[in-house]
């Protein structure tokens, strides 16, 4: 494959919001088009991304063990976990519901942990192979990212609709708060991420110090 | 046009490439990465106008009307988008509540509202100080608003209903859908490269701005 050579090795950068394309001596001015501030790269990326990915594995942990919601039936109170959600689905013999749910909301949030985790690791250690797959995995994880908000807005509707006092009444958990916050930082986490640090590793081995 | 320029950057691995113009239902990829780089819509800029104001006609009946009503031991209740936020609210997760709010209410609304303002001002070629700042924020709030994973909690939460209570889609319900539909063409149809170019257009054919 011939090296194609990358907009700022030509002494260029681009607009991360418009897509013009200016000279680098431009850096830190407002994008002529757009107004936005320019940057070579997204600035602190690996450090931003770093930070809201900690915050969502530490997040992640009470999001599992704490109930989601609190459905009353007749009298009987029941917590329900992520979880336990998902059990009593698969026990009322909705298998295909079952797995969406698990889907979006266990193996989303815990594939987007891993997969953000790889991509800062590639980063750092230089992983210089398969740069492409790599791509493809930041682009799969922004990607999946907003399906995760399933669970949250199912809870809203069922909040909403099953309040018959003390017959059925759904109460929203606190594990609630901690996995919509899991969500939204692991979205904020890939949004910081600046896949274009992948490629920036390409480069032959012999420039680096 | 004196603003264009000819050279575009790959936005994830920032390879430096030349614009060569793309026929329409064809897209351009980035031959090291693979992204699309640029997929032209046709006639986007009034299709986007069109889509925008239904997408203003339906936003009403889609936020105010009922979308389901369950019936259970002669108690019903009915819910509509805002219930559910308003439920969230009164058990004190407030910051699941706003989430809630914003991305299936709040957000939809913004990215409906963007696009129509964008859309008038290209149709008619009328320059405004605001464009780009428009242009900016829709295309950031488009992966926040979540009207179709909304739409996946709805059945989610239909399907463990069901069995218990007795089930009633509302008038709101169908309003929705047809708002989610446009929600999701009106980001298919929105040709961001086009937009720039004439925002860009207009900006230097107007003495003021």
């Amino acid at each position: 494959m011939t090296p194609s050579p990358s907009a700022l090795s030509q002494g260029l950068l681009h607009c991360h919001e418009c897509g013009y394309v200016a000279s680098i001596s431009l850096v830190n001015k407002p994008c002529p088009v757009c107004q936005s501030h320019l940057h070579t790269r997204i600035p602190h990326s690996l450090q931003r991304t770093t930070a809201y990915l900690l915050s969502s594995y530490i997040l992640y942990v009470p999001a599992n063990i704490f109930p989601i919601m609190n459905v009353t039936q007749m009298g009987v109170t029941e917590e329900h976990t992520i979880l336990g959600g998902i059990l009593s689905l698969i026990e009322s013999d909705m298998l295909p519901i079952a797995l969406l749910v698990m889907v979006a909301s266990i193996l989303v949030p815990l594939l987007k942990l891993i997969g953000i985790t790889l991509l800062l690791l590639n980063v750092q250690l230089r992983w210089q192979r398969n740069a492409r797959l790599w791509t493809k995995l930041y682009r799969a994880i922004c990607f999946v990212g907003r399906w995760s908000m399933l669970d949250i807005f199912m809870i809203s509707i069922l909040v909403a609709l099953v309040d018959l006092g003390s017959v059925s009444k759904v109460i929203a958990g606190p594990a609630a708060t901690a996995f919509a916050a899991v969500v939204v930082l692991t979205m904020i986490a890939a949004k910081s991420f600046d896949p274009r640090l992948i490629w920036d590793n390409q480069s032959p081995r012999k420039s680096r110090p | 046009m004196t603003v264009t320029n000819a050279l575009i950057a790959c936005p994830e691995c920032d390879t430096l490439l030349a614009l060569k113009n793309v026929a329409i239902r064809h897209q351009a990829l980035c031959p090291r990465c693979g992204v699309v780089l640029y997929q032209p819509r046709n006639k986007s800029i009034i299709y986007t106008l069109s889509l925008s104001m239904t997408g203003l006609i339906l936003l009403f009946p889609a936020n105010f009307l009922p979308l389901l009503s369950i019936k259970l031991l002669g108690n019903s209740q009915e819910g509509t988008l805002w219930s559910g936020v308003i439920g969230l609210f009164q058990e004190g997760l407030w910051s699941v509540a706003v989430l809630v709010l914003l991305s299936s209410i709040v957000f939809p609304t913004i990215i409906i509202v963007l696009s129509f303002l964008i859309s008038v001002h290209l149709y008619w070629r009328r320059s405004h100080q605001h464009l780009a700042v428009w242009m900016r924020c829709l295309q950031h709030l488009e992966e926040w608003a979540m009207l179709e994973v909304y739409m996946l909690g709805i059945i989610v939460a239909c399907v463990k209903l069901a069995d218990t209570t007795e089930l009633k889609f509302g008038l709101g319900l169908y309003a929705f859908v047809s708002l989610l539909v446009i929600n999701a063409l009106l980001t298919q149809n929105v040709d961001n490269h086009l937009f720039w170019q004439h925002i860009t257009k207009l900006r230097t054919h107007d003495p003021i701005s």
